[in-house]
């Protein structure tokens, strides 16, 4: 693993991205009650103690997501992921987790590797997923059954691969938004918010 | 009694055996002497009958001892059958309690079942209650959680700007901290670098002395050019006379054209006047002031032309001037430009020249120092003097530095001046005019700037919010996701819900409609509650135990009945309530049978004519109107009866 030596390369840093995506979507699916605790199990990564599911469709729909994922991040096409949460009864959408994705295109294969130690970056993806579990205090509760989806924003001359199709973009209504912590590998800078319906109970 | 009875005839039979046997004896004792023979016959025919009275005797007792037996057994029958009937009653009574608790349970249930009706709809009831309530509650929660977050929000922005203060402040002290130790650092390495930089400088200083002879001789050149500069003064002195007397030759022409227009408006009020004059006065008159009416316009022209050829002299002049003058201006400037860097390079030199001298000496003294106490081998007080010197040297480097920078600034703003009265002196025309375009295109830039910042503050919130720009970007998920699997499944379990719905429906019309249980395909399968199973439970025990007692009675009864038959003699059938029919082992033909009825409570029988009982007159009259003995009627039937069989 080239990230392990010296510096950070174009492959090494899609690999990070790809993993905290998926630990961050994991923690995001279990503090928001989309799928039950018991179907959770406690990993540590990043030195902390994270969630993960043990659901098999589950797994196996984030496992084709994230794989696709970390090859667009490594030819740089992508520009968001989202994490769209849906109310089953009302088929309105709840919550958005929009994660944006900045790639220096000056970092191709062949270029040297970045100057930036792993220990840090993992730092800084702690500080998010930290976050992340912090906005629960903030976020209306979840009531009804809920669903999630993953959607992709990326250039428009890009082949949408086989099982992929287009979609619109799923915005709330009525939203309130929250810009959270980012972090960069020196290549790829990713940057979280979050985007909930506003409750008119206030 | 009976036994009173058997015991008295014993006695009395004794009595007369006794007897018997005392009246043999004496007629024995008597008869003997008067007959031989007769008397042996005698004798053998007494014994012969009292042999045979014992034998009468015996078979009396025997006799006696069978009844008694007899009595015996028919008592022990009685109990036995009063027991056995007890237990039947018994048992029956169970059975009928029996029945009647299968009939209460069976109406428990179904009170319970009315019950559990009433407890689910009040169920139902509750658990809407409790929804609306637990609605209410989480709204109660929401409001709590979004004022506390705001607090928490409110709070975290002191602690930031509190922190941001803290951080700021100490940022300032760990960036004088670092200073001060730079400093410090600068002033340790120069301190040990003393010696190096002494070789180093005595090469610079035989460098420097070169460049100064350089110098000397460039600044010679400079002072002949700075000559020249009170010639440029005094050009410029004349240019700007010049100018005032043109402007002053400008005003005159103003002044000039005024009073040739006034002179105009005289002529012609003058010529009016003459005119109305005209009219009175002789024509020699006339023609001598006509002609001196010619002779001032004559003059008034000629002046008039002077001074237009005048006027148009002077503006090209001017004209002329203008161009000059400005060449001059721009040659000033560039003249006081030069003369400031000269001036500038001449303190610069000046200063060098101080410093390297001070530095000479400095050497000089050194270079002494290191001549003066070579014999001597203590290093430590020289490298002290050497320090001292040096922090000498520094601080007046310093010091010289800060007043070079002064200079320098004071300068600076000098030149500054100087441009600004340079451009006032060349644009004063022009000054209003660019304040006001200056004033109109600052204002023009700030509400650029508030557009701006609007535009960007919309398409950060617009980025936020999930938007993009369809041009560059498109949106795709995968086709199997779980929201829209959730939602095929939420839609397959509608339906299902909806047929269920249906099926019920049709089923409570036909159930309504028909009245009665239906068995068809329409049957539900509705799960019984807790307490019908437990019931049901019961029952089914209930019904076993019932099962198997009644097997036991069947069993019981059976031996019984067997065990009479054997004993007895006699099959007993209970054909119709309080009717008894008794069947003998010995009875020649199966229909031939007893009928007893019982009378009364106590368990007294009575016997009923029969087909058989006809046959039996003699017994039934010795028997059962004699003797009133029912067991004694039925034994000797019983004997009877085998009698017939044995010998037949």
């Amino acid at each position: 693993m080239s990230k392990t030596l010296k510096g950070i390369t174009l492959k090494g840093s899609a690999e990070l991205v790809a993993e905290f995506f998926s630990f961050g979507i994991n923690s995001i699916l279990y503090q928001r009650g989309i799928y039950p605790a018991e179907t959770f199990t406690r990993v540590t990564q990043y030195d902390m103690s994270l969630q993960l599911t043990t659901d098999a469709k589950l797994k196996n729909y984030l496992t084709n997501v994230i794989s696709q994922l970390k090859e667009w991040l490594f030819d740089c096409t992508v520009q968001k992921l989202v994490v769209v949460i849906t109310c089953l009864e009302t088929n309105e959408v709840l919550e958005r987790w929009q994660f944006d994705l900045e790639c220096d295109k000056t970092a191709k294969e062949g270029s040297a590797p970045r100057e930036k130690s792993i220990k840090a970056i993992q730092e800084e993806i702690r500080s998010v997923i930290r976050q992340i579990t912090a906005t629960v205090t903030f976020l209306p509760l979840l009531e009804t059954a809920c669903a999630f989806d993953l959607l992709i924003y990326t250039d428009k001359d890009l082949e949408v691969p086989e099982q992929w199709e287009e979609s619109g973009p799923q915005l709330i209504d009525q939203s309130e938004e929250v810009r959270l912590r980012s972090f960069t590998t020196t290549i790829h800078k990713v940057n979280s918010m979050v985007a909930y319906k506003r409750t008119n109970s206030t | 009694m009976d036994d009173m009875e058997d015991d008295t005839t014993i006695f009395s039979t004794l009595k007369s055996f006794k007897s018997l046997i005392s009246c043999p004896d004496r007629s024995l004792l008597e008869t003997e002497p008067a007959f031989g023979r007769s008397g042996l016959q005698n004798l053998y025919t007494k014994r012969v009958e009292l042999e045979e009275a014992a034998e009468r005797v015996r078979s009396h007792t025997n006799l006696l001892q069978l009844t008694q037996e007899k009595q015996q057994m028919e008592l022990s029958h009685k109990r036995a059958r009063i027991e056995l009937e007890k237990e039947a009653n018994s048992s029956s009574r169970d059975l009928q309690r029996e029945i009647d608790r299968n009939r209460e349970l069976l109406l428990q249930i179904r009170r319970l079942e009315e019950r559990e009706e009433k407890a689910n709809q009040a169920l139902n009831e509750q658990m809407e209650n409790n929804k609306a309530l637990k609605r209410n509650f989480e709204e109660l929660h929401k409001k709590a959680n979004e004022k506390d977050s705001k607090l928490a929000e409110a709070d975290q922005v002191c602690v930031c700007v509190f922190c941001i203060s803290v951080c700021r402040k100490m940022k300032k002290c760990s960036h004088e901290i670092y200073n001060c130790s730079f400093n410090i650092k600068k002033l340790s390495l120069i301190c040990a670098l003393l010696p190096l930089i002494c070789a180093v400088r005595l090469q610079e200083l035989e460098r420097r002395l070169a460049l100064q002879e350089q110098d000397s001789v460039i600044v010679k050149n400079m002072k002949s050019e700075v000559a020249r500069l009170p010639e440029l003064e005094r050009e410029i002195k004349r240019l700007r006379e010049e100018n005032t007397f043109l402007r002053e030759t400008k005003e005159n022409n103003s002044l000039l054209r005024e009073e040739t227009e006034g002179l105009r408006r005289k002529l012609e009020r003058m010529e009016r006047a003459m005119e109305e004059k005209l009219k009175v006065e002789k024509p020699e008159d006339l023609s001598r002031e006509v002609i001196q009416i010619q002779q001032r316009e004559l003059n008034l022209k000629q002046q008039n032309y002077t001074l237009n050829s005048s006027i148009r002299s002077v503006e090209k002049a001017r004209t002329e001037l203008m161009p000059e003058i400005a060449q001059l201006r721009a040659k000033a400037q560039e003249e006081q430009k030069k003369r400031e860097n000269q001036d500038s390079l001449v303190r610069r030199l000046q200063k060098r020249v101080l410093l390297l001298t001070k530095e000479r000496d400095g050497m000089r003294a050194i270079l002494e120092s290191y001549d003066s106490e070579l014999a001597t081998s203590e290093y430590s007080p020289q490298l002290m003097l050497r320090v001292k010197e040096a922090e000498d040297m520094l601080q007046k480097v310093q010091t010289h530095n800060t007043e070079m920078e002064t200079q320098l600034s004071k300068a600076q703003e000098e030149a500054g001046s100087f441009k600004l009265q340079a451009q006032m002196v060349s644009h004063i025309h022009h000054h209003g005019n660019f304040l006001l375009k200056i004033e109109e295109l600052e204002s023009e830039r700030q509400q650029l700037e508030e557009q701006n910042n609007i535009l960007e503050m919309r398409l950060e919130r617009h980025n936020l919010q999930g938007g993009y720009d369809p041009v560059t970007t498109k949106v795709i998920h995968l086709q199997m996701n779980p929201t829209s699997i959730a939602k095929q499944q939420r839609t397959e379990e509608v339906e299902q819900l909806r047929v269920e719905c249906q099926r019920l429906r049709d089923r409570l019309r036909k159930i309504e409609a028909g009245g009665g249980m239906t068995t068809d395909d329409t049957t539900l399968i509705i799960p019984p509650s807790q307490e019908i199973l437990d019931l049901r439970k019961q029952m089914e025990s209930a019904e076993l135990k019932n099962q198997r007692l009644k097997e036991v009675f069947q069993k019981k009864i059976q031996e019984f009945r067997t065990a009479c038959y054997v004993l007895t003699g006699y099959q007993i059938d209970i054909t119709v309530e309080n009717q008894y029919r008794l069947t003998s082992v010995y009875a020649e033909h199966m229909e031939d049978s007893l009928l007893f009825k019982s009378t009364g409570p106590v368990g007294s029988m009575q016997l009923l004519e029969t087909d058989f009982s006809r046959t039996l007159t003699g017994l039934v009259d010795l028997h059962l109107f004699h003797q009133k003995s029912i067991p004694v009627f039925l034994s000797a039937v019983t004997i009877e009866l085998f009698s017939r069989q044995t010998v037949t």
